[in-house]
């Protein structure tokens, strides 16, 4: 098959400044002069100091903001507002807790038309995927904050969108949860060509899991490095011999950014 | 009341709430004390005679009426039917008022024009004491069963209206985010998150709702309101029989902690998440 003509995501010349309640006419630069283009089954990882503007990118990708400059387009289109095509896994969990787990992996379902039953299966199998399989019936106020993060992950996946958006989504897990959670994000990818972006802070991460690396600097959030890797599709990439070199290029990336 | 709760070592403290069985004895043995000691100072006042039994009776006469009142009757109709009247007031006003109340909250709360035109109208009609404008129901409406529940309904829709309209204001913008992002049209948004998430706020104003609903209907039965526990107070007034008087406030009051405590116990199980997002 040939390659797709446009790419899954692109970004030409965008920057977003947030306007600062109460100053008139006050405004945030969070990015800046972002020039990026990804191809359907990649995943870009974004990685950079606190208040780089990482969580802006991912947010104008969804479409929560429209860009102050520049042009947002998924697959073509420019981006108008959110859409299920673009799941969203948000840095804080936003789960609705007036559901229960269940009702909030299923709502994506509902949404599409399913019916009850196919809801609750799908449901069912991706809350299991999270090992979360047996925590359906509960309210989202029971349980612990690595919990709710994989139930948001669990909800994001379930409508199965072409494009998945994660921000910093493990970042409330033990280390052993962290590893399994990251394999398992790992072969979903590989199972599913998903388009990924995700957010990260841990920059091993980042080289396990992205085949494209970018890392932004202070704000303004601007592109200061820009990774194509193959690890993620090897066996182990966190024993492959590439390993360490490229995350100790990345780490100092990372560093020089912040200062 | 787990305030009231003595403290206990935190291995067994797990339990939810109002847990075992000590502190709801003794929750329940601080009311009881606080009923009685009330009851003994009203009966050792009345029994001094301070002031002349038509000022002040003592619980004994209330309590006879009480019993006299609910066998033989008052005005033609026994207590339960006076109660009984004046919560059916209650309820239809207060559900029609609820009803009113959140439909206009969620306009007044999602519609920016609807908020600069409905809300200081809103906020006039709630600082209105109901008695004065029962005089314009009555001129509209008669003296029938309308005014008396269209005062109510009036006065327990603003409390209504306000508290959705705040709290649909409140509404996190990632709630919504996250709806549109799995797919969610705008119009599913009122229903699915904007009501819900507003729900714990919405029972709250049922909870004011039904309170002034509760002290309006006393009012609204000043005019021709037999039966119904205003009614027989303003008869019993007329004739200076203040132990009927003072059994209709009594009764008025325990209904009314009853309803508040059924209340409490709907809005835990509708918005059990209240305060523990
Ligand atoms: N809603 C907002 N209104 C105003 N300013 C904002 C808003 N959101 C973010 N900012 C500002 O934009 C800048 C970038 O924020 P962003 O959340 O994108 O950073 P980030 O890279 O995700 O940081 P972190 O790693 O801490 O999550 C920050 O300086 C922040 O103060
Ligand atoms: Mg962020």
């Amino acid at each position: 098959m040939p390659h797709a003509p446009e790419p899954a995501l692109e970004l030409t010349g965008v920057g977003h400044d947030y306007r600062r309640d109460g100053r008139r006419g006050a405004t945030v630069p969070a990015l800046d002069g972002i020039d990026l283009s990804l191809d359907a089954g990649e995943h870009l990882v974004v990685v950079g100091p606190s208040g780089s503007g990482k969580s802006t990118l991912l947010r104008l990708v969804a479409g929560f903001h429209r860009p102050t400059r520049g042009t947002v387009s998924v697959n073509g289109r420019p981006v108008r507002g959110p859409g299920p095509d673009r799941g969203v896994v948000f840095q804080r969990p936003t789960l609705f807790p007036w559901m229960t787990v269940r009702g909030n992996v299923e709502f994506g379902l509902r949404m599409a038309g399913l019916a009850r039953a196919e809801r609750r299966a799908l449901a069912e199998h991706q809350l299991a995927l999270v090992g979360l399989a047996d925590a359906a019936h509960l309210r989202t106020y029971e349980l612990s904050g690595g919990m709710r993060q994989r139930v948001a992950i669990a909800r994001a996946l379930a409508p199965d969108p072409g494009i998945v958006l994660m921000d910093e989504p493990f970042g409330a897990l033990d280390a052993l949860t962290r590893e399994r959670m990251q394999e398992e994000v790992r072969s979903l990818w590989l199972l599913t060509g998903k388009t990924l972006l995700s957010i990260t802070h841990d920059v091993g991460e980042a080289v396990r899991l992205g085949t494209r690396i970018v890392v932004l600097s202070a704000r303004p959030g601007r592109i200061v490095l820009d990774e194509v890797s193959d690890l993620p599709r090897a066996g182990e990439p966190g024993t492959h011999p590439d390993f360490t070199a490229t995350r100790d290029r990345i780490a100092h990336a990372v560093r020089a950014a912040a200062r | 009341m787990s305030v009231l709760a003595p403290d206990r070592p935190s291995a067994e403290a797990p339990a939810p709430e109002s847990g075992g069985i000590a502190p709801a004895v003794r929750s329940f043995g601080l009311r009881a004390l606080s009923v009685g000691g009330f009851l003994l100072v009203w009966w050792a006042v009345a029994r001094a005679e301070v002031w002349p039994p038509v000022i002040l009776p003592g619980p004994g006469a209330v309590w006879d009426q009480a019993v006299a009142t609910s066998t033989q009757g008052y005005s033609g109709h026994t207590l339960q039917e006076h109660l009984g009247v004046s919560l059916r007031r209650i309820l239809v006003g207060s559900v029609l008022g609820t009803v009113g109340g959140v439909l206009l909250g969620l306009v007044i709360g999602l519609v920016p024009v609807a908020r600069a035109v409905l809300g200081p109208f809103v906020t006039f009609v709630r600082t209105l004491p109901p008695l004065a404008y029962l005089s314009l129901l009555v001129i509209w409406f008669g003296i029938g069963e309308e005014p008396k529940i269209w005062l109510l309904v009036i006065a327990s829709l603003p409390p209504v209206a306000v508290a959705t309209a705040d709290a649909v204001r409140g509404v996190a913008p990632d709630h919504l985010n996250a709806a549109r992002s799995l797919g969610a049209r705008p119009w599913h948004l009122p229903v699915w998150i904007v009501l819900p998430h507003s729900l714990p706020e919405i029972m709250t104003g049922v909870r004011i709702a039904v309170g002034v609903a509760y002290t309006s209907v006393v009012a609204a039965e000043t005019v021709n309101g037999v039966p119904g526990i205003g009614g027989m107070i303003r008869e019993a007034q007329r004739y200076n029989q203040t132990d009927v008087v003072i059994l209709g406030l009594i009764v008025i009051g325990l209904s009314g902690l009853l309803l508040d405590w059924l209340l409490q116990t709907l809005d835990r199980t509708v918005a059990p998440w209240r305060g523990r997002e």
